[in-house]
């Protein structure tokens, strides 16, 4: 093959970018392994040069382009800077994370490319000479296999946890150069932080979280009561903060919180991969869904198929009833 | 303002589609259809934004005959004309050609801002916004939760999601082509008998045979489905039986047993 690299596109560490980078770089190692290509790290930012000197621990080189001029998320910017990389290094493949910037930066390099892009991948392989990935699609009801021919491969890979290849040696660490471009047609303004509501779900060791199948807001109440029967929090998926029932502060996925508790109890929820984010880390996480296809299942430890209005109450009063009577024999 | 939107039908939320035996498709055969959501909250933003400024929403969508309804219910909710680019062949889901026939709509209506779903839910590949964009030469901005649109200077303030919470503003050229991210504002509800009643609305016809796209342009095509699958089971979770009473039982012993709670 005559492509040696495969470039990873990293991000700024806040947390969940922290673990993204981690599976990020864990399947382009490997990746870039099978193809015999050297794995490329690339991270740009404002004061990432720590964060780069922590990748050259698992990279062959990484490629660092640390300034003020990135302080905010500014995709033209940034795909500026892939783009320069991509032209001088001509590499096989270009990864992103499944993230809100991936989600972003990858169609726009694939567009400019005009080349094909695997988003919402599961993994990354050769068969052979072909690369190919698995994706989601269809909600995550799905899985479908796909090649990839156009060349640099583009993919988004799903985040998760990942051990990471450790090397003897340290990658080389090289300063790439922002490139100056044409005036923006889209300027960043500034960068809006999370309201501080007081409501810190991560810190409960139980977390109820109702989802769409609850069907009304005064029906969340089963929700609240199982939390507070357990002494948890209640919590909720996207779809409830999209109808304006909760702010983000109580919501569990991507563009909420990540939660890792001992007990984490889905009620009503199918379990976009969005959503699965935020949880899957849970110690134990029950699932209550009348649809036993929903993909829920798949990160469950208990499943109750079932409809949550009449399951989740008798959940709380047997909850309520064992810590009533905690020595009682079973009934 | 003239504001297009892009309206993908796709297979209904709570079903898992039947693989076709051929195996690299889903079988349609008995499936229900509805028009993706995120594309709903880019109508309803899009509405909004006529109600401010004035001007019309043209609803476009791009696959086969039973993809109209996706158009109904654009009319339903308030749009002022529809556009319905008929494939019978890729039924919607090749993305470059689906990409090409938009840039062509796009460009006829010659709009001030494109808005299509953050994402179709079938495909779940999330480039057609910014593919768009890219072929139009416009600026894109993602994921979008809030647009202030200045028409006097042409430009709009819009607010996107970072993750976490996190939101970044931006200022953004007219025209322009913004995908909208779920929930920017409530979804109303629409009553049956006002899609019904939509179906009366004219909608114009295009087939996409006659735009005189290149969907074979070299190295576009550059993904190929080999195969689709059911996702494999993790294996570990235990289904509990019963009446829901029986269910909640076993669910509380065994979290008590081992120690959870």
């Amino acid at each position: 093959m005559a492509c040696t690299e495969v470039v990873v596109v990293c991000e700024p560490a806040r947390s969940q970018a922290e673990a993204a980078n981690a599976r990020l770089i864990a399947a382009g190692s490997e990746f870039a392994a099978r193809a015999g290509a050297k794995l490329v790290c690339l991270i740009a930012g404002e004061g990432v040069a720590a964060q780069a000197a922590t990748f050259a621990h698992y990279a062959d080189e990484v490629l660092v382009a640390d300034s003020p001029l990135l302080a905010h998320f500014d995709p033209y910017r940034l795909l500026g800077i892939i783009e320069r990389v991509v032209g001088e290094r001509k590499p096989l493949a270009v990864l992103f994370s499944h993230t809100h910037a991936g989600i972003d930066l990858a169609p726009r390099l694939a567009a400019r490319l005009r080349v094909a892009v695997a988003s919402n991948c599961l993994d990354a392989t050769f068969e052979g000479d072909t690369a190919c990935f698995t994706r989601l699609v269809y909600r995550g009801r799905l899985h479908a296999k796909v090649a990839i021919d156009s060349r640099p491969i583009i993919a988004t890979l799903q985040p998760g946890s990942a051990p990471l290849p450790s090397r003897s040696t340290p990658g080389v660490v090289t300063t790439v150069a922002i490139p100056p471009g044409k005036p923006a047609r889209a300027r960043p303004l500034r960068t809006i932080e999370p309201e501080r509501t007081g409501v810190d779900i991560a810190k409960s060791d139980v977390v109820v979280a109702g989802g769409r199948g609850i069907g009304s807001k005064e029906n969340f109440s089963v929700v609240s009561e199982l939390a507070a029967a357990l002494g948890g929090v209640a919590a909720c998926s996207r779809p409830l903060v999209d109808m304006g029932w909760f702010g983000v502060e109580r919501q569990v996925g991507l563009s909420g919180n990540t939660v890792k508790p001992k007990l984490y109890v889905a009620c009503g929820i199918s379990g976009a991969i969005e959503h699965l984010h935020g949880m899957r880390e849970s110690r134990t996480i029950v699932a209550i869904n009348k649809d036993p296809d929903a993909p829920i299942f798949r990160v469950a430890h208990f499943g109750l198929v079932g409809d949550l209005n009449e399951i989740v109450p008798e959940v709380t009063r047997e909850v309520a009833a064992r810590r009533a009577a905690p020595a009682s024999p079973q009934t | 303002v003239k504001i297009a939107v892009f309206v993908k039908h796709v297979p209904g939320q709570a079903i898992t589609p039947r693989i076709a035996a051929c195996g690299d498709r889903i079988d349609e055969h008995g499936l229900a259809f509805e028009a993706n959501e995120a594309d709903l909250y880019a109508i309803e933003e899009a509405l909004q934004q006529r109600t401010t400024l004035g001007g019309d929403v043209t609803a476009v969508t791009i696959g086969p005959a039973r993809a109209r309804e996706a158009l109904h219910v654009a009319y339903a909710k308030g749009a002022d004309h529809a556009i319905h680019v008929v494939d019978e062949k890729f039924r919607g889901c090749d993305p470059l050609l689906n990409v090409q026939a938009a840039a062509l709509v796009a460009r006829r209506i010659a709009c001030d801002m494109i808005f299509a779903g953050i994402q179709a839910e079938d495909d779940m590949l999330g480039q057609f916004g910014v593919a768009l964009g890219e072929a139009l030469d416009l600026p894109v901005v993602t994921a979008v939760t809030g647009i202030r649109v200045d028409a006097q200077r042409r430009t709009a303030e819009v607010v996107r999601e970072l993750g976490e919470g996190f939101r970044h503003e931006l200022e953004v050229d007219l025209p322009c082509v913004l995908t909208i991210q779920f929930g920017i504002r409530p979804l109303r509800y629409m009553p049956v008998m006002s899609v019904v009643r939509a179906r009366l609305r004219p909608i114009e016809a295009l087939a996409i045979e006659a735009l005189g796209l290149m969907p074979d342009a070299p190295g576009a095509r550059g993904m190929r489905v080999l195969e689709l699958r059911q996702p494999p089971a993790s294996g570990r979770c235990e289904l509990l039986g019963g009446s829901p009473r029986e269910m909640a039982g076993k669910l509380v012993r065994t979290l008590e047993e081992t120690g959870i709670i």
